[in-house]
C-alpha cells in the first residue's frame, strides 16, 4: 500500500482516535495532578489528588468491591458462556430463536435492563425473585441493603447482562474447532470431557482470551446499573471505582474534576494490570500463527 | 472471507434487537404531557433570527406544568423552546455545568430556594428584580408570594421568579386509620403508637413510609427534623449545628421511627414511597406536596379514594415547628446565555400566569396567591395547614455544599453503623472543614 493511499485511508480514524481518546486521556492526566472546576484553568496541586484517593477508606473499599466483582463475574461468564455455547452449537433450528432472546438482555441498555432486573428482586415492584425465596424459606432477603446480597444481585445482574455475547464469540470459536480434531479424539479414544479439556479448548484459547480480556474491561468499568441496583451502594461497601468517581466529580454538583481524574488515572493502571496477561498471550498467539 | 453461521445469525438478531431498542428508546424520551398543558398569552418581541431557547427543568408532576405551558405557548415563529425529559440529579449536574463557564447549554434554568443563595453569591444567575418591576403590571407578578418570593432571594435581591412551593404533607389511608379507630399523628409519639394499632391489625407490616434515600432525601428528612425542633444545619451566622442537643433529638427522634419503616427504607426516594402507598404497603407516608396529587389518581392506584391528607406531625409536643420542609421552585436566568435576558424573563413570567398558575392545580401548590383554596384538591387544606408551621429556610450558600458533605455520616448514623454522638461530632467537623474550605 503506497503512504498516500495509507494517509487516505487511515487518516479519518486516526483523526477520531486522537479527538476521542488520546486528547481527553491527557486531559485527564494533567487535571490528575490540578485543583479544576468548571470552565476555569486548574492549578497545579502537584501529588494531592493521588494522596487523597489513595488514603480514602472509600476508594480501598471502592477498589476490593470492584476486583471481586470482576473475578466472580468472568469467571462466571466463561463457565457458564462455553457450557451454554456448547449447548447452543449442539441446536438445529431452534437456535437463532434462542439466540435472539438471549441477545436481548445484551442489547437492552444497561440502566433499563438493570431497572428491570432490580424489580424482581423488589417488593414494591412484584419482587417475583423474593415471592419465591419467602414460599420456600420463610425469609425475607434485604436484597439492596445488605451487603453480600446485594452483591449477589449484582453479579447475577452483570452475568446476565454480558453473557450472551460472550457465549456469542464462544459459540463462533466453537464452529472454528475442525471436525477433525474431534473425530481424531474420538478414535483415540478421548471421553467428552478430555476432548474438551484437551482438543477444543486449547484450539479456542485465543477466543476465550478475548472473551477474558472484553469482560475484565467491561466489568472494570462498572456504573450505570449499580444506580439502579444498589442506591445506597458506598454505605453497604458495594460502589465501582466508577460511580465513586461520578459521585466525587460530579453528583450533587461536585466539582472535583481533579481528584476524579486521579482516580481515573489509577483505573486505568489497574485495568492495565489486570488485562497484560490477556494481551501478551493474544500477542504470542498472534506472533506465532505469522 | 466466510464468517461462522452462529456469529452471523447473532449479528443480525443483534441488530434487529438494536433496532427495536433504540426505537423505544425514542418513545421514552418523547416530551413529558407537553399536549395537554395550558396555553397562555406569551407576548415577546420577535427576535430578527431564528432562536432556540434551551430550558432545563426536571420533570415531576407539580413543575411540569408550568415548564409545558411555557414551551408550548412560547414557541412561535422564529423561537423554539426546547425540554428535554430530565430527573433532579441530573438537572443538579447540568445546573452546575451549565453555569461554571462563558457560555452555557441552557438559556432558563429551574432552580429553588435552597440552591439559589450559592449561585447568587458565585454570580451565576441574573437579578430579576428590574425585570419584575418593569413587567409588574403586564404579569400581575405582585400577586406572587411574597415568602415565596424571599425564599427565592438573597441579600435583598430576587434571582428565581417563584413557580411553585412544596411542604411536606402526611398522606394516610383514612380505610385503615378508621378501622383501627385513630387520627392523623401530630407527634413521632403519636405516629409511633398509630403504627402500632395497624401493625396490630395484621395487614400492613411496615405502616410508615418515609423517603429516606440514603443518596439524596434523607438529609433533607435530618434537616426537616430539626427544623421541628427550631434549628437548621447552620445558624444565621452560618455555623454548624450538628453538635446541638436539638441535632442529637432529631437524630434518635428519627432512629425511633425505624422499626415501623421497611427496613430497606434508606433505598427508598420518593417514587418509591408513592409505590408503596399505591401497593397498600404502607398506611401513612411523608412527602413533599407535589407528590400528592399522584395519590388522587384511580389510574395509579385502585387505593386512590382510601387516601385523606393531613398536615405532619412535629417532632414531639410543643416543638415550634412541624416536621417539614418548604421548597419554592422558580425560574431563574443564567449570567451566560448568550439570548435576549428581557425575552426569558417574559416567558418566564407567562408561565406564571394567573391562566397557568390556575391550570397547575391540583398538581402543584403555585406561588400566586389566592390560587389553592381548601377545596381546590384533597390535599389543599393540609399543604395550607402546613405551610404556616413550617420553619422558614435561612438562605446560606453554604448550606448545599454542607449538606452533601455530612450525607454519608448521616446514612451510618440511621443505618446503626454509627452511634448518635458520634456522627453529630463527626458531621460537625466535616461542615466546619467544608465551610473553611480545607
Amino acid at each position: 500500500m503506497r503512504g498516500r493511499e495509507f494517509s487516505v485511508l487511515m487518516g479519518p480514524s486516526l483523526l477520531v482516535m486522537f479527538g476521542l481518546l488520546v486528547v481527553p486521556l491527557v486531559r485527564t492526566i494533567q487535571w490528575s495532578f490540578e485543583n479544576v472546576q468548571y470552565g476555569s484553568p486548574g492549578d497545579f496541586v502537584g501529588l494531592s489528588n493521588y494522596a487523597h484517593a489513595l488514603t480514602d477508606p472509600r476508594f480501598g473499599r471502592a477498589l476490593m468491591f470492584t476486583l471481586l466483582l470482576t473475578v466472580i463475574v468472568t469467571a462466571a461468564i466463561l463457565v457458564l458462556g462455553y457450557l451454554i455455547a456448547i449447548g447452543m452449537n449442539g441446536l438445529g433450528k431452534l437456535r437463532p430463536v434462542i439466540l435472539g432472546a438471549m441477545l436481548v438482555a445484551y442489547v437492552l441498555p444497561t440502566i433499563v435492563g438493570a431497572v428491570s432486573f432490580s424489580w424482581l428482586f423488589d417488593q414494591n415492584f412484584g419482587g417475583a425473585v423474593n415471592w419465591v425465596i419467602h414460599a420456600i424459606t420463610g425469609q425475607d432477603v434485604l436484597w439492596f441493603t445488605e451487603t453480600w446480597a446485594n452483591r449477589a444481585m449484582i453479579i447475577a445482574h452483570t452475568v446476565w447482562h454480558m453473557l450472551p455475547f460472550s457465549m456469542l464469540m464462544i459459540l463462533a470459536g466453537l464452529q472454528g474447532v475442525p471436525n477433525e480434531l474431534r473425530e481424531a479424539a474420538k478414535i483415540d479414544g478421548a471421553n467428552t470431557p478430555k476432548t474438551h479439556l484437551y482438543i477444543i479448548i486449547p484450539t479456542i484459547r485465543g477466543v476465550l482470551g478475548f472473551v477474558c480480556l472484553i469482560t475484565i474491561m467491561d466489568v472494570l468499568r462498572t456504573f450505570d446499573n449499580l444506580i439502579a441496583l444498589s442506591p445506597q451502594a458506598d454505605a453497604i461497601g458495594n460502589e465501582s471505582i466508577m460511580l465513586y468517581v461520578f459521585d466525587s466529580a460530579f453528583r450533587d454538583g461536585a466539582q472535583q474534576l481533579g481528584l476524579g481524574s486521579a482516580i481515573n488515572v489509577l483505573s486505568i493502571f489497574l485495568i492495565i494490570i489486570c488485562l497484560f496477561p490477556f494481551i501478551r498471550g493474544l500477542l504470542k498467539e498472534a506472533k506465532a500463527k505469522a | 472471507m466466510r464468517f461462522p453461521r452462529p456469529l452471523k445469525t447473532g449479528v443480525a438478531v443483534l441488530a434487529v434487537a438494536a433496532s427495536l431498542a433504540g426505537v423505544t428508546a425514542c418513545g421514552a424520551g418523547s416530551k413529558t404531557g407537553g399536549e395537554s398543558a395550558a396555553t397562555v398569552a406569551c407576548d415577546y418581541p420577535m427576535p430578527a433570527e431564528s432562536t432556540t431557547v434551551n430550558v432545563l427543568a426536571y420533570n415531576s408532576s407539580a413543575i411540569d406544568p408550568f415548564t409545558n405551558t411555557m414551551v408550548k405557548s412560547c414557541s412561535r415563529d422564529k423561537v423554539t423552546l426546547k425540554h428535554d425529559p430530565i430527573d433532579f440529579a441530573g438537572q443538579v449536574t447540568k445546573t452546575t455545568a451549565t453555569l461554571a463557564g462563558a457560555t452555557g447549554s441552557y438559556d432558563v434554568l429551574e432552580t429553588y430556594g435552597f440552591v439559589v443563595p450559592g449561585l447568587a453569591e458565585h454570580g451565576d444567575i441574573e437579578p430579576l428584580d428590574d425585570y419584575v418591576a418593569k413587567y409588574a403590571d403586564k404579569y400581575k407578578l405582585n400577586a406572587l408570594s411574597k415568602e415565596m418570593r424571599e425564599s427565592m432571594s438573597y441579600k435583598g435581591k430576587l434571582y428565581g421568579l417563584p413557580m411553585q412551593a412544596q411542604m411536606y404533607v402526611m398522606a394516610y389511608r383514612k380505610d385503615v386509620f378508621d378501622a383501627a379507630g385513630i387520627k392523623p399523628p401530630t407527634t413521632f409519639a403519636e405516629m409511633i403508637d398509630a403504627a402500632k394499632k395497624i401493625q396490630a391489625q395484621g395487614n400492613i407490616k411496615y405502616p410508615i413510609a418515609l423517603p429516606w434515600n440514603a443518596t439524596a432525601d434523607i438529609t433533607t428528612n435530618f434537616q426537616a427534623a430539626m427544623n421541628s425542633y427550631g434549628k437548621d444545619f447552620l445558624d444565621s451566622s452560618g455555623k454548624p449545628q450538628f453538635a446541638s442537643a436539638e441535632a442529637g433529638k432529631a437524630l434518635e427522634q428519627m432512629k425511633s421511627l425505624l422499626p415501623y419503616m421497611d427496613p430497606q427504607v434508606t433505598t427508598f426516594d420518593q417514587p418509591k414511597v408513592q409505590q408503596q402507598m399505591f401497593n397498600g404497603t404502607a398506611a401513612m407516608a411523608i412527602m413533599f406536596s407535589g407528590r400528592m396529587n399522584d395519590l388522587t389518581l384511580p389510574s395509579n392506584t385502585k387505593l386512590a379514594s382510601n387516601f385523606a391528607f393531613a398536615a405532619p406531625p412535629a417532632v414531639e409536643s410543643g416543638a415550634p415547628y412541624l416536621y417539614s420542609r418548604l421548597s419554592v421552585d422558580g425560574w431563574s436566568i443564567p449570567k451566560n446565555t448568550k439570548l435576549d435576558k428581557d425575552m426569558l424573563f417574559q416567558m418566564m413570567a407567562s408561565s406564571v400566569g394567573e391562566d397557568a398558575s390556575k391550570a397547575s392545580v391540583p398538581a402543584a401548590y403555585p406561588a400566586r396567591e389566592g390560587m389553592v383554596s381548601e377545596d381546590s384538591s384533597k390535599y389543599a387544606a393540609a399543604a395550607n395547614g402546613t405551610i404556616g408551621k413550617t420553619m422558614p429556610a435561612a438562605g446560606d450558600p453554604k448550606a448545599a455544599p454542607v449538606t452533601n458533605a455530612i450525607r454519608p455520616i448521616l446514612v451510618q448514623v440511621i443505618t446503626g453503623q454509627l452511634d448518635v454522638q458520634a456522627g453529630m461530632q463527626q458531621m460537625q467537623s466535616i461542615a466546619e472543614k467544608t465551610i473553611s474550605g480545607s
